[in-house]
């Protein structure tokens, strides 16, 4: 909106003179036009969910699946221009595949998200490359299990000096949340959203309080509560169709046992049916209230 | 592109591929293994009408001396093939490794549908062991792939360190394939058609015995061991399993060495 | 049309977040002869309409045969396809050898999804001037892929691009409940019919400006076999057009060998 069109906004890498790199403000907006994903992080796991917008009913429908695995620990769905999506999960995927062979365990999400940011911020430093036009939400569960060592064959002596202490309080693992932007900056999150409806997404994502020690939200409410947000940023794409893709990761002894995977088709179902209904609700209230008021959209 | 005068004339990276700078160093050592250190040795396979049982001592010797008792030999790959490997365990944990990036790999691809199946598993592996023979590295290792084909039938295939393979309804590795191939082999007169005839039972029982012969005579065996199932059901894996009803009981009329009586 | 500061290359975005040579490798899609694609639970159909330089010379080849279960159909810049599908085809044999099982479609499709963005991303290159229609047959089923200049690719139950696209994609929407089930003729049918909608007012198709492929799943003794991949060109496609696309002349006794215009 200010200055656009003064001639440093030609090429990436480029400095303006108050310090700004356009070309990454301009992926931005390509971010801005995108699908709508969110991702909630509680203490029994993480929900990552979007919004899949049907350009065309010759889509086959359930396929095309937007979020997408890394390793077996982690999902990572992105927002903008879906090739540059694509491209990035591929690199986290390498960065993945890499941690493996030489730690011989899998990649802590923090340190995926480390090496996910720096790739971003490195398509910003060169002026023969152009910014990612994506923002990815990174969601994944690090294992509380003692990791043993890939392909180990056996576990050591059980007694004497090499053996194991049962008393060991070590909180291991846990969830992990981030999002990366085009610029490469990624901060923790407990509730992220990014994409077209990410203003009303995060308006709804803080009312759930989900930073609080004593916010209790189960694994199957976030899911719930995903689906019915995702709804509610449909709101401002509302004249277009939409799908809702869903995926979780949870402890070891929940539903997906660590692993990524995506949302069983009845849970979604049933979350679809919640958020619809709920939906109508708000509309009848509105409809209600407003005597003359101006709509809030 | 890079258009500068330090790379003009040089070939693309993206059709030769980058520079090998390990020419640039004089001095890199040799590192081409042709003696395994810590080794497993038999693993026995059977075929039975609705899928194969596989099983293995959980012994890694180090020499002479057996140096690991809790060693699990039966790797299993989702959904239902299970590997069992003789020979050198640090190439049995290298392609151990090997095969769960694959299995990552697999995941990637967004639907449950596509699954590389024991047949799929046998034909990469003897590839990357030929592969490695030829360049006089081998990956010291004798290995049985069981589980079931394309057409949902029994598969058992065996794959060496020389890069041969074998396919038969009953395989055996290291000393297995001298003294329990024979007994394995009295199940199947008939060859692959006697296969629909062997129950489940019937092959279980044939390698345990088979077990039991090996940990008599073979001196580099042990009496725990696992033994793993696979149908199209999945894969039921027992791990310690100990050996039963073994008869020592000529052990005290021993005097000595072969015809001493005193 | 566009013509502003930010059109130069792929590497800069414009102020509203677009790439505008991608979106002009889209336009050269737009400017070839129209394709067609549709599947059902067990049969992808591809269909194309030729053109010829001049009224002497070859038509253009539209449907290129990867493998024994995948096949491109391309609109735009010919030559551009020529490099995708020949890296297809490598890419499907190296998997054909590596584990003995054909492709999956869905990985193929990504990986030349993925060769086109780098494209988008990177300076010197320019997009690929092309799109694809990809179908395929794997352990899932048949399967159809739209690839388009930018990297995008997604699976469609039914397809079609080119010039005057919008006609055939019109007669595919209104008819696209009764693909699944359709026969292998009636899928054929449709997919002539559609390709039909998008000529020009005074074109017909003909035996020499029409190619149509067709691969699927069918069944042997119980087990599925694959329909190996079939291209349809020449005099090959009379019969094809005879069964299903009315001509104008439909009491013409020699009906089959239409004069072409362009």
């Amino acid at each position: 909106m200010t200055s656009i069109g003064t001639g440093y906004d030609l090429s990436n890498s480029v400095f303006s003179p108050d310090g700004r790199n356009f070309q990454v403000e301009y992926a931005v907006k390509a971010v801005e036009n995108g699908g709508t994903s969110i991702g909630i992080r509680t203490k029994h796991g993480v929900v990552l969910a979007c919004e899949k917008i049907i350009s065309s009913k010759l889509l086959k429908p359930g396929a095309n699946l937007r979020i997408s695995t890394v390793d077996r620990h982690a999902g990572v769905v992105t927002s903008g221009l879906l090739p540059d999506g694509r491209h990035l999960i591929s690199r986290a995927r390498d960065e993945a595949s890499s941690w493996r062979q030489t730690y011989k365990g899998p990649i802590p999400v923090h340190a995926l998200a480390s090496r996910m940011g720096g790739y971003v911020q490195a398509y910003t430093l060169y002026s023969s490359v152009r910014p990612f036009g994506v923002t990815a939400i990174l969601g994944g569960w690090d294992s509380e299990a003692e990791l043993g060592v890939d392909g180990q064959v056996g576990f050591g002596p059980s007694v004497g000096a090499g053996g194991k202490l049962e008393d060991e309080v070590v909180k291991r693992g846990g969830p992990g949340l981030y999002m990366i932007e085009p610029s490469g900056l990624y901060w923790g999150y407990y509730g992220a959203a990014t994409g077209k409806g990410r203003q009303a997404a995060k308006a709804e994502l803080e009312k759930l309080d989900l930073a609080s020690p004593t916010c209790s939200l189960s694994l199957k409410d976030a899911v719930m509560e995903a689906a019915r947000i995702i709804y509610v940023a449909h709101e401002d794409s509302k004249d277009k169709e939409f799908e809702l893709e869903m995926t979780w990761i949870s402890t070891l002894d929940g539903p997906t046992k660590g692993q990524h995977q995506q949302v069983p088709q009845e849970l979604l179902e049933e979350a679809e049916k919640a958020a619809k209904k709920s939906l109508e609700g708000d509309d009848d209230e509105e409809e209600e209230e407003e005597e003359g008021d101006a709509m809030q959209e | 592109m890079n258009h500068y005068p330090q790379a003009w004339g040089r070939p693309r990276d993206d059709v030769y591929g980058p520079y090998d700078n390990s020419y640039f160093q004089a001095s890199a050592p040799q590192t081409h293994t042709q003696s395994p250190a810590v080794t497993g040795t038999s693993v026995l396979g059977v075929k039975f009408k609705d899928g194969v049982v596989i099983a293995a001592d959980n012994l890694a010797s180090y020499g002479s001396l057996a140096r690991f008792t809790d060693v699990k030999r039966l790797r299993t790959f989702p959904p239902n093939t299970v590997i069992g490997f003789g020979g050198d365990v640090s190439d049995m944990q290298y392609l151990d490794r090997l095969l769960q990036s694959l299995d990552i790999r697999e995941n990637y691809l967004s639907s449950y549908g596509h699954v590389l199946n024991a047949k799929n598993l046998h034909t990469y592996l003897s590839k990357v062991l030929y592969k490695r023979r030829s360049d006089f590295n081998p990956l010291w290792n004798m290995l049985l792939v069981a589980g079931l084909d394309d057409d949902d039938k029994p598969f058992l295939a065996s794959a060496d360190l020389l890069g041969t393979t074998f396919s038969s309804p009953t395989l055996a590795t290291g000393f297995g394939a001298h003294l329990a191939q024979p007994l394995l082999r009295k199940l199947m007169p008939h060859d692959e058609d006697s296969v629909k005839d062997v129950t489940k039972e019937m092959a279980v029982e044939a390698i345990k015995a088979c077990m039991k012969v090996l940990f008599y005579r073979d001196a580099r065996s042990l009496d725990k061991y696992s033994i793993a199932v696979v149908t199209k059901d999945g894969v039921e894996l027992k791990e310690d399993q100990k050996l039963e009803d073994q008869s020592w009981a000529f052990a005290d009329q021993i005097r000595g060495y072969g015809t001493q009586v005193n | 049309m566009f013509r502003n500061n930010y059109d130069n290359d792929s590497v800069t975005f414009s102020p509203q977040g677009r790439i505008f040579q991608v979106e002009y490798a889209q336009e050269a899609v737009k400017q070839g002869s129209v394709v067609v694609g549709v599947v059902s639970k067990k049969h992808v159909v591809l269909t194309a309409v030729k053109r010829n330089a001049e009224e002497l010379s070859s038509y253009q080849k539209k449907i290129v045969g990867v493998d024994d279960h995948l096949g491109v159909a391309l609109a735009g810049l010919a030559s551009d396809a020529r490099v995708l599908s020949n890296f297809m085809k490598q890419q499907s044999l190296s998997s054909k050898m590596t584990y003995g099982r054909p492709i999956p479609v869905e990985r193929i499709v990504n990986m030349i999804g993925d060769r086109a963005q780098s494209n988008t991303q990177h300076y010197g290159k320019r997009p690929y001037g092309v799109g694809l229609l990809v179908a395929g047959v794997d352990d899932l089923g048949p399967h159809l892929f739209e690839f388009s200049p930018s990297g995008l690719t997604q699976e469609m139950l039914a397809c079609a691009i080119g010039a005057r696209s919008q006609m055939a994609r019109t007669y595919l929407e209104r008819h696209l409940e009764e693909f699944a089930d359709s026969s292998r003729d009636e899928l054929i049918k449709h997919a002539l019919l559609a390709l039909k909608e998008s000529l020009a007012q005074d074109k017909e198709l003909t035996v020499d400006n029409t190619s149509l492929a067709i691969i699927g799943v069918g069944e042997k003794n119980g087990r599925k076999k694959l329909e190996n991949f079939k291209l349809y060109d020449g005099q090959d496609i009379a019969p094809l057009l005879e069964a299903n696309v009315e001509s104008t002349l439909a009491d013409d006794a020699d009906g089959e060998a239409m004069e072409t215009d362009l």
